[in-house]
């Protein structure tokens, strides 16, 4: 059986490449092996992922994950982004990707999480899982691959630099910060589980979040990836397709390291705030149910409301405006997330 | 005193002032150069301050362009020593107010009308004074209340003949020193920055431009401007009460939670600053006043848009750019940001740059930066940009720095953190 502890370094080792990935004239994270593109911090984190994942299985337990049927697909979809690029209103696109990159760049924050107490909080041990990890490896590695580390760029900056490519280096529009800012409202916080200490539940709903995002990415790649790598409207098809393709490659053990941790978590007991004990498949199922239908039914409707007001915006000729905003909504897959709000939802895997 | 007189006063004065500086520098160069010492190893924190006190006694007793030069280079830690930052900063606009008769007469001048045909009510005594204008608190015909802010009368006046009086001696100086400092842009920045401030019709228009941005905030307040009421020299606008918000105690006494104070606050500056390209670039903390929410929350009233200013376009993506190349300490992105935002060495060297972020980041509290301009990191990156006088830091990037390092003071008053990044992006849990 393969390994299941490992050091801090360890984790971080780097594969040995051949040739950096330059992108759009940055220097970036992983490289190249016999023209093959290698992730960063690959060598020990892939294979480790893989070893905990194995005995979750062996042990029986469920894998939590998004079935595809809950993703929804990214707005404006490829012939809607392709569409407004050929009628010249690049704005919208650029802004779309612009946003990608900075909450990519974001996602280095999952480095300040503070993780609980393991051994107070949940019942069973976790010596030699992924949980055991995360403060000493996991987290780092996930933050520097989102927003680059020292002299090398993260997806932060090969997002831009697809975009730059595949854009002809567009005119980033001045309101992409407050289009982000606007867009997630600081609230109260509310507690999802008050049974749990409040390190606990903020832990399991910023991995539940990040990997609900990441899961819903994938069809944002699908589509950079094709827009991106459209001659028809991509400066340079070949190099923007490829950029993306190496972010797609570099989020698989973002999946893989959350869904193994949280599933970790659900198949253990919990200890709540009061010494109480909480089985971890109810307190983590709850809050993965929740996050994932408030984002797939939120996220789909922001995007609608804002790109219908981008096109406005974007093309002054109002008659213009009008007949391009039809053709876009003709366009649009009608997408809508599937269960009522008091359905529960399907998320787990029983993995091979 | 005579118009004439007043001149011949403070031209007399702002000379002698100058004089005085100069002589306290070169008299201690001449005797190194005579006694073949080496002046550089001579201490010069103790004349930087004399020289700091006396322009700044002069400045409160003369008021007008002074005080508001003061301000000026209380800002420009990138120019001046710190000894001149602290206590010319210390020069805030509260003054001794003027009589009632002449903020009358101002408001009569203006209006073509008395006092009493508009205002119902209006205190003589007045709230506030400034070096350009002083606030009543004051009843309009129809009942509502109001704080009005009147210019005073003579302010255009003096404020020309101490300009004048300046570059004079500006020009006298660099004529006769033989490595002169180059005050001229310092003296166009005041003179651009006074031409704004005196015409309050501007301050209005920067007030209704900022509620603008927060129309669908509940948070935030605006008091509304009645600009039937307004001319150049006269502001009329909603009287607010509330809390500084900086004072703990009278925070706690109202009932406010301030435990999520700072987040929310830094997300208003954000806003204006890094999105919408125009901010209050004041926020000192009798600039922000706090009332409480039916539930107890921080809300937040912004005072005073004399200082309100506009940033190119592309600028807040930059300072956002260079937070986040600063925190994830990625060298390459700090640079083009640094770049983008119209930092400039004279080589196009960019170890300097380097340099003086690696400074910064040592000086925040953990040593790392994780989204807060401190007063500390700032200072250290002027002092270092005055060690390295090759580089040239944006007036603009001057303003906002100055505006996150005073929010940052707000922050540690209230034990807070003012940190930019965590007001703008997905919440982390903690």
């Amino acid at each position: 059986m393969a390994a299941l502890v490992y050091s801090f370094d360890e984790l971080m080792s780097e594969p040995a490449i051949e040739e950096p990935l330059i992108a759009g004239g940055v220097r970036c994270h992983g490289g190249y092996v016999g023209g093959e593109y290698i992730s960063p911090r690959s060598v020990v984190r892939r294979p480790a992922i893989v070893a905990w994942r194995q005995r979750l299985v062996d042990d029986g337990h469920p894998l939590i994950h998004v079935p595809e049927k809950y993703v929804p697909p990214n707005y404006p979809n490829y012939p809607q982004a392709k569409y407004l690029l050929k009628e010249g209103v690049v704005e919208p696109v650029t802004r779309a990707l612009t946003i990608i990159s900075i909450v990519e760049g974001f996602g280095a924050r999952i480095r300040e999480v503070r993780v609980p107490d393991f051994a107070a909080e949940v019942k069973e041990s976790v010596e030699g899982t992924a949980l055991a990890h995360l403060a000493n490896g996991l987290f780092e590695a996930h933050a520097r691959d989102e927003a680059g580390h020292r002299n090398e760029g993260g997806h932060k900056q090969m997002w831009e630099a697809a975009r730059d490519l595949g854009l002809a280096k567009p005119h980033v529009p001045g309101d992409v910060l407050l289009r982000l800012m606007t867009g997630s409202p600081v609230g109260e916080r509310v507690r999802l589980y008050p049974e749990l200490s409040e390190r606990m539940e903020n832990m399991i709903v910023m991995m539940a979040n990040v990997l609900i995002v990441e899961n819903f990415a994938a069809d944002t790649f699908a589509w950079a990836q094709q827009l991106l790598g459209d001659p028809e409207v991509s400066a340079d098809p070949e190099h923007a397709a490829h950029v993306v393709d190496c972010i797609a490659r570099d989020e698989v053990p973002h999946v893989d390291y959350l869904t193994v941790a949280l599933s970790e978590l659900r198949a253990r007991t919990l200890i709540g705030a009061n010494g109480d004990e909480i089985s971890g498949t109810d307190a983590v199922d709850a809050i993965f149910r929740r996050q994932l239908r408030g984002m797939a039914t939120q996220r789909p409707r922001l995007a609608r409301d804002r790109l219908r007001d981008e096109i406005r915006q974007a093309i002054t000729d109002t008659q213009r405006a009008a007949v391009i905003a039809r053709r876009f909504e003709d366009l649009d897959s009608g997408w809508a997330f599937p269960h009522a709000d008091d359905e529960a939802l399907d998320v787990l895997l029983t993995a091979a | 005193m005579g118009r004439l007189a007043e001149r011949l006063y403070r031209n007399a004065r702002i000379g002698w002032t100058a004089l005085c500086v100069w002589l306290r520098y070169k008299t201690p160069l001449w005797w190194d150069q005579l006694l073949r010492r080496d002046p550089a190893q001579r201490d010069m924190k103790s004349i930087h301050q004399r020289n700091a006190d006396q322009i700044f006694n002069a400045a409160v007793s003369m008021r007008g362009m002074l005080v508001k030069m003061c301000q000026v280079v209380g800002t420009r830690s990138d120019m001046f020593p710190p000894q001149y930052v602290k206590t010319l900063s210390q020069c805030h606009d509260r003054l001794p107010p003027r009589d009632f008769a002449t903020v009358k007469q101002v408001i009569e001048e203006d209006f073509g009308r008395p006092l009493e045909e508009i205002f119902s009510e209006f205190s003589p005594h007045a709230v506030a004074a400034a070096s350009l204008a002083q606030v009543h608190r004051a009843r309009l015909v129809d009942g509502r209340e109001v704080a009005v802010k009147v210019q005073y009368p003579d302010i255009e006046h003096i404020i020309r003949t101490d300009l004048t009086a300046s570059r004079r001696v500006a020009a006298i100086y660099q004529r006769f020193d033989s490595n002169p400092m180059d005050f001229l842009p310092l003296l166009d920045e005041l003179q651009r920055h006074l031409k704004m401030e005196l015409d309050f019709r501007r301050e209005a228009q920067s007030a209704e431009r900022i509620r603008g941005f927060f129309v669908n905030d509940p948070t935030v307040r605006i008091p509304a401007i009645f600009h039937e009421h307004c001319t150049r020299r006269v502001i009329t606008m909603e009287f607010v009460e509330g809390v500084k918000v900086n004072d703990r105690e009278a925070l706690e006494k109202a009932g406010i939670d301030y435990s999520d104070l700072m987040v929310r606050l830094m997300r208003i500056f954000n806003q204006m600053i890094l999105a919408h390209g125009f901010f209050h670039a004041d926020p000192h903390p009798g600039n922000i006043l706090v009332n409480a929410s039916p539930r107890g929350k921080a809300l937040f009233t912004l005072l005073d848009f004399g200082l309100a200013k506009e940033l190119p376009d592309g600028f807040g993506l930059g300072i956002f750019e260079l937070m986040f190349s600063m925190m994830t300490f990625n060298e390459s992105a700090m640079l083009r940001a640094f770049r983008e935002l119209g930092f400039e060495t004279r080589n196009d060297d960019d170890s300097t740059l380097l340099m003086i972020a690696r400074r910064m980041i040592a000086r925040s509290d953990t040593g790392a930066f994780q989204g807060e301009f401190t007063e500390d990191m700032t200072d250290e990156m002027f002092d270092a940009i005055r060690e390295n006088p090759v580089v040239k830091v944006p007036i603009d990037f001057v303003l906002v720095a100055r505006a996150f390092a005073l929010l940052s003071g707000i922050a540690h008053t209230l034990g807070q953190r003012a940190n930019a990044l965590d007001a703008m992006g997905p919440a982390v849990a903690g």
